[in-house]
């Protein structure tokens, strides 16, 4: 075929490499560019023919990768690559003979669609190629996403730290901490919930966690304070929470 | 199941459906894919941004052509829907996954400092 103008000349990615594949043929929608090394960085996809010249793809314009052993499918085992992005050898032929420009209404329904395939002489390589090409892949995740909630920004957080610091956020202490804690007028709350407690345990039998109806009533301005047994022993074999 | 290491991915996929996608793991699954070409294959990874990794592909391109693809690599962006399994309790599965994600989370201990990314948007 005629020379390919999307082919440029550039140095080697230096950083980020995560795999580098030699005598790796490189075939564009069924026509072969040649051999030459492809490289897995995280910055980009890049091939370049032993003559010097080659290619990149950036990834967020590639829709997907995958591994292809079937030989009815394509001769070779190779991994194939499909890009969001037209590159020039889409020549009217081309298209024609997919049978897809035809039945197109217009090009902005149908997205362009290259198919790149990458055949290493080292079968036994591509499931390094695979991996290391999800692993940048996922550096790069779609910027143009604005359908979801993941705008998470700035620093982990400690979420008990961030919570202490919430004055109007309930929390739980335990009795030695919330007493630290507590007001004057909780003071005197806990005080007499205390005493009401010592009342309601020697008149009826009290399973911890169950409220009787009296205790519903007072306890009815949403304070949770964890009160220790006033009874020594009432309560030994009870859950509580902290 | 598989908790991500990441804590971003975990807030993430606390906070969205993505999180019933990755309680798919070892399950058969159709996925339909945003050019129209739709691939079937085993789920071995859902990243929080919907990545999908499948194998043992069958994979039907916008032409109707079957081919099979040992692993399958999509991104997000290009998954237009993900066929559930009729055999999937998709409650039970939610449950699960964030089970997972909350062992994850307090391994540590509540001292150890559970810690998550504040969220910009409040809905």
């Amino acid at each position: 075929g005629g020379a390919m103008s999307f082919l440029k000349r550039f140095p080697p990615p230096a950083e980020g490499v995560r795999h580098q594949q030699p005598d790796t043929e490189a075939v564009l929608a069924g026509r072969t560019l040649g051999a030459g090394t492809l490289y897995i960085a995280e910055s980009r996809l890049s091939w370049l023919e032993n003559s010097g010249v080659g290619f990149s793809l950036d990834y967020p314009t590639i829709s997907l990768h995958a591994v292809s052993r079937d030989l009815n499918a394509y001769p070779w085992e190779h991994l194939y690559v499909m890009v969001n992005a037209k590159f020039e050898e889409e020549t009217k032929e081309a298209s024609m003979a997919e049978g897809e420009e035809e039945e197109e209404d217009s090009d902005d329904d149908v997205e362009p669609i290259a198919e790149f395939r990458f055949v290493p002489s080292d079968k036994s390589a591509l499931e390094a190629m695979f991996s290391a090409m999800c692993e940048c892949q996922a550096l790069h995740p779609d910027p143009d996403d604005e359908d979801s909630d993941n705008d998470y920004e700035g620093e982990e957080y400690d979420v008990e730290a961030h919570e202490l610091e919430q004055g109007d956020i309930p929390t739980f202490y335990t009795y030695e901490e919330g007493l630290s804690h507590l007001t004057a007028e909780g003071q005197a709350t806990l005080e007499r919930l205390e005493g009401m407690l010592a009342q309601s345990v020697s008149s009826q039998y009290n399973m911890a966690g169950v409220r009787t109806e009296d205790s519903i009533r007072e306890f009815e301005d949403g304070m949770e304070v964890d009160i220790a047994p006033v009874v020594a022993g009432q309560f030994e074999d009870a859950e509580v929470d902290h | 199941m598989e908790v991500s290491h990441s804590v971003k991915e975990r807030t993430i996929a606390e906070n969205s459906l993505v999180i019933l996608l990755q309680g798919l793991h070892g399950h058969v699954t159709t996925v339909d894919l945003r050019d129209e070409s739709t691939a079937t294959g085993r789920v071995t990874n859902v990243d929080a941004f919907m990545n999908m990794r499948l194998a043992e592909v069958t994979f039907t391109d916008r032409q109707g052509t079957a081919s099979h693809l040992d692993e399958l690599f999509v991104t997000g962006r290009n998954v237009r829907y993900v066929h559930i399994p009729d055999e999937v309790d998709i409650r039970a599965t939610i449950e699960r996954q964030l089970q997972a994600i909350h062992r994850v989370r307090y391994f540590g201990g509540r001292d150890k400092g559970r810690k998550e990314f504040p969220r910009t948007k409040h809905k």
